[in-house]
């Protein structure tokens, strides 16, 4: 949460409940840390928005950590995964709740994306 | 005699030899609702089943290989299609305006009357969506709704949260067992979804990979109640995780754990061929852009690895095999199939088949 203010009482809300979990979570009796020999401290990855058409740098699409080398290529290969699952955060629209009809005339997004419906949000 | 047995090897010749140059018939989910039939013979899409309740996201086949279930997600839908006349004999969706359902994949009872699944429902309230917790489920196909669900354990909710992901169930032939395959293996009484037993094997992971528990296990050694795959264990006091193949008995409940060496990062389940010998898996190191992908080629009698290669690995793929295990395959995000010969696990050809296709898995009927 230091990326991100909670503008509303619904995401203060959360805020809060966020705030309480980790604080429970921190040492709770008898989980503490093992030691373990070379132990490696998990890189931090970029806090990306998951979820579909939240993303907007640096393209239409961007992977875990980010960059676009964990991508499909062509990306067109990734279109419809984002768009039925929101693999990875892409600017397509969701499958699920609203555009369940956007690929229905384009079998292969690679060669026919220009088939793919319009959205106007 | 003798001229009536080399006849009779002549026939059999010819027809080992025409039924390779057929090859076996594969069903894949494909963009944006239907079914590809996809001739290895011919190299090509030879039919598309229509369905109507929308995107296939699970298919799995019956143990008597007669009928494939299609799980669809546009509005939870399943679909029953009929394998030799290619056609649905049933569907129906478990959406209703005021509710949703998210089901990854199940399996049906020997008689393939109910569905035995996860289900997390989802209440339309007037100004937001009640997220339920996930359930064991079981659906009714004839009446084509819900019958029954049953809480899950605390300790088995995380596993089972995922919207997708879930481990997959497979079920004894005399339909008296579940089995979940997780980050262990549980097993149920298939009547009340109580846990029997919690064995300490776990599935091991793949990331990117499109195996995500949709369809079946990942396993094609074809056989109904038997399991074969690769499992990944840990001991209790260093914690070194080894992965080894097991073999489970779904019937008898009896699992054979050989472990073979340390566990690699990722590494998909196994595809076992005809022979029951020969089984592959793909292992992948690094991530992201550094990715690397290789074949390992197991011998089941022996359990040890017989051979590895190195492949140019999509950065998610699926991975399957030929009908009769010549061949693998690795397909998905896209609309082509990679074939590699097994033998040597080098690349041969790349097959079009003019439509993407889901994460739902891919089904090889002779």
């Amino acid at each position: 949460m230091k990326h991100i203010r909670a503008v509303n009482r619904k995401a203060r809300r959360i805020d809060e409940i966020v705030l309480a979990q980790k604080a429970a979570a921190s040492q709770p009796a008898g989980t503490e840390a093992d030691v373990i020999a070379l132990q490696q401290q998990q890189q931090q990855r970029p806090h990306v928005p998951i979820g579909c058409t939240l993303s907007f740098s640096p393209g239409w699409e961007v992977d875990s950590a980010g960059g676009t080398a964990g991508l499909c290529q062509p990306v067109e290969r990734d279109i419809y995964d984002c768009y039925v699952t929101c693999f990875w955060p892409a600017q397509v629209p969701d499958h699920l709740n609203n555009y369940p009809d956007w690929a229905n005339k384009c079998a292969s997004a690679t060669k026919d994306w220009r088939n793919l419906d319009l959205v106007t949000p | 005699m003798k001229q009536l047995c080399l006849k009779l090897t002549g026939y059999l010749a010819l027809a080992g030899l025409w039924a390779s140059v057929q090859g076996a018939t594969l069903f894949l989910g494909g963009y944006p609702s239907s079914l590809l039939v996809f001739d290895e013979g011919k190299g090509a899409v030879v039919d598309k089943i229509p369905l109507t309740t929308g995107l296939p996201t699970s298919i799995r086949l019956s143990n008597d290989k007669k009928t494939i279930y299609v799980v669809t997600n546009d509005h939870t839908g399943i679909e029953v299609v009929d394998v030799a006349t290619r056609k649905v004999t049933n569907h129906f969706v478990l959406n209703t305006p005021t509710k949703r359902y998210r089901l990854n994949n199940g399996v049906t009872d020997p008689s393939g009357k109910l569905f035995y699944t996860v289900t997390i429902e989802i209440d339309k309230l007037v100004d937001h969506f009640d997220i339920g917790k996930p359930k064991y489920t079981i659906i009714d196909l004839a009446q084509q709704k819900i019958v029954q669900t049953f809480d899950i354990p605390k300790e088995d909710e995380e596993a089972n949260a995922g919207a997708y992901g879930r481990g997959g169930f497979e079920i004894s032939t005399d339909g008296k067992y579940l089995y979940q395959f997780r980050d262990k293996v549980v097993i149920f009484d298939a009547a009340d979804f109580k846990v029997i037993d919690r064995i300490e094997l776990s599935q091991p992971d793949m990331p990117g990979m499109e195996n995500i528990g949709f369809g079946g296990q990942l396993d094609s050694i074809g056989e109904p109640g038997q399991h074969v795959s690769l499992f990944n264990s840990s001991d209790p006091y260093v914690h070194n995780r080894v992965f080894g193949v097991a073999h489970f008995d779904l019937q008898t409940r009896h699992v054979e754990f050989t472990p073979i060496g340390p566990s690699p990062a990722g590494m998909t389940g196994l595809h076992v061929a005809p022979d029951k010998k020969d089984a592959y898996t793909v292992v992948s190191t690094g991530a992201l852009g550094n990715k690397r992908c290789e074949f390992w080629h197991f011998n089941l009698s022996t359990n040890n690895i017989v051979g590895r290669n190195e492949f140019a690995c999509r950065t998610r793929f699926s991975f399957g095999i030929s009908g009769d295990g010549k061949k693998l395959y690795i397909y998905g995000a896209g609309f082509e199939i990679e074939v590699y010969d097994a033998a040597t696990m080098k690349y041969e050809k790349t097959w079009d088949l003019n439509n993407d296709v889901t994460m739902g898995g891919l089904i090889t009927l002779e």
